[in-house]
């Protein structure tokens, strides 16, 4: 080992400090140098690896990605890398931290540059740098960026859908139903006297109250291609295909008990002392030029038609 | 005026190839499925004729690899491949669901090892075929409008600097690829490149 040089400092020293794994291999892949870090991470001990021949400290652990890299080096003098993305663990190095028998294996860049030796033959040498904290960084930014797509298709206050999602899977649905001529059902719901309720019992209980029943409505769907959203402030909208439209009655009348069911009282409805809800519903099957606004302004209308006949009913519109 | 004569284009053409055969094996140990590269044609440019119509592939962005390599001729190479292709198939190889747009630093480390493989194998093969011996620098990536890359080889290359431009397919599984791979070389470079192509073939005729 060198002493301090002309330069205050050994490159040994420098050398076993870098937090990075470094070996050098002769033409024959003689491990000719094996810092500290390789050590720590590989537990194995320089005064093991050290004039070993690297596939052979290795053994089969090896992969064929890191043979091909180290025959671009040592054989043909061309620097070679290994990416973490393709290769995650090429040597059996693992995470310091941990003392178990099986301990985590370590994601790595390798970067492998041919020396020029004295004696003519090809030296290698071989950098081997940490990726598990940037493999979790990326992992991390994956899954917020999965949260913010959730987020901004879901109500923040019901936690079902909202508008805007609502909006594109219609188009989609629209599109789907066209090309295999089948029905769509459109459900406009509305809460009654929900502004009395708000008014009276505050806006704690009105959103307490509008979580519920939009859980309920959610809790009635049965097929992944149904879709319930919040439309607006007490109105809500719910999407199914396939049904005809006396199916589609019987569902609206189900949906119309359910939330009769939850018994949340509500001393200004007019409706027979409890929360309730009117239901516009219409069937149809879109023509190939329907943009979808006949279905909504039919299933709009029915709803109108409800609230006016005294609320608390299902209409069907045509 | 021929630089090559039609033989030789086909000797070099050949030397290629056979380093393309062997980068789409690595490929293929990676992927774990066959992945076919090929190099159907080449031409040679004097650098100051190179302009986007050369480059122009089906995309205006390139996601380019470059190595410099010196030896009996020196010369820097550039693996141009359009952006989108690339990165879907960086993406297959990995099979990661990340969008394009949020292209990661790892994802940019395994386009480098992409370009890498497919460049140390076309420079291994001509070692190997012409019996020379090639050093390289590492792989460097970057993003480049075909502007910008004409650009930067008529910065490079001076009045007698010439490109020998690679037009490379690659066949994953699910995607197809076109790329090209550019050598920008003096002209002393070339004529060194093409004595040793002449050897070559003295030596198997």
């Amino acid at each position: 080992m060198s002493s301090p040089g002309p330069l205050g400092f050994s490159t040994d020293e420098v050398v076993n400090n870098v937090n990075l794994g470094l070996i050098v291999v002769d033409h024959e892949l003689r491990i000719q140098l094996w810092n500290n870090w390789m050590s720590r991470h590989s537990r194995i001990a320089r005064e093991q690896a050290l004039q070993q021949n690297i596939i052979a400290l290795f053994g089969e652990q090896l992969t064929p990605g890191f043979l091909r890299a180290l025959n671009s080096a040592i054989g043909y003098g061309l620097p070679a890398i290994l990416s973490s993305a393709f290769h995650r663990s090429p040597l059996p190095l693992f995470v310091e931290q941990d003392k178990s028998a099986e301990p985590l294996r370590m994601h790595q860049s390798i970067i492998m540059t041919p020396l020029q030796s004295g004696d003519g033959g090809q030296t290698c040498l071989i950098q081997i740098s940490d990726s598990s904290t940037s493999v979790k960084r990326e992992k991390m930014l994956m899954s917020h960026s999965d949260a913010l797509k959730r987020e901004a298709i879901t109500d923040g206050l019901t936690g079902i859908y909202n508008r805007r999602f609502f909006d594109e899977s219609y188009a989609l649905a629209l599109r789907a139903a066209k090309r295999n001529r089948s029905s769509l059902s459109l459900f406009m719901i509305d809460i009654d006297y929900f502004k009395q309720y708000n008014d009276h019992y505050g806006h704690a209980e009105g959103d307490k109250a509008l979580r519920l029943v939009a859980n309920t409505l959610r809790a009635q769907m049965r097929r992944p291609n149904d879709i319930c959203a919040r439309y607006g402030g007490e109105e809500f909208i719910m999407l199914i295909p396939g049904f005809t439209e006396a199916q589609a009655e019987r569902f609206a009348e189900r949906l119309r008990s359910s939330v009769n069911a939850l018994d949340i009282t509500h001393d200004m409805s007019q409706t027979g002392g409890h929360m309730t809800i009117s239901i516009g519903v219409c069937t149809q099957t879109p023509d190939q030029g329907s943009d979808g606004q006949t279905l909504l302004h039919s299933a709009d209308h029915a709803l109108y038609r409800a609230k006016k006949q005294g609320r608390n009913q299902v209409m069907t519109g045509i | 005026m021929k630089l090559l004569s039609e033989i030789e284009l086909d000797a070099l053409t050949e030397v290629f190839n056979v380093g393309a055969g062997r980068a789409a094996l690595s490929l293929s140990e990676i992927v774990s499925e066959e992945v076919l590269l090929s190099v159907p044609s080449i031409e040679i440019l004097k650098a100051a004729e190179v302009n986007d119509r050369v480059l122009t592939l089906k995309d205006n962005k390139f996601a380019t690899v470059s190595q410099l390599f010196t030896g009996p001729f020196d010369a820097e190479a550039v693996l141009l491949f359009t952006e989108n292709y690339a990165l879907e198939i960086v993406r297959d190889m990995m099979g990661s669901q990340m969008s394009i747009e949020d292209l990661a630093e790892f994802e940019q480390e395994a386009m480098c090892e992409l370009g890498n493989i497919i460049l140390n194998a076309c420079l291994s093969a001509m070692a190997d075929m012409l019996n020379i011996s090639l050093s390289s620098s590492l792989p460097t990536y970057a993003m480049s409008s075909p502007e910008e890359i004409a650009a930067r080889l008529a910065e490079q290359g001076n009045d007698d600097s010439y490109i020998l431009v690679l037009h490379v397919d690659l066949v994953l599984e699910k995607h197809h690829t076109e790329g090209h791979l550019i050598f920008l070389l003096s002209s002393t470079s070339l004529s060194k490149l093409i004595s040793h192509i002449q050897q070559y073939l003295n030596n198997i005729l």
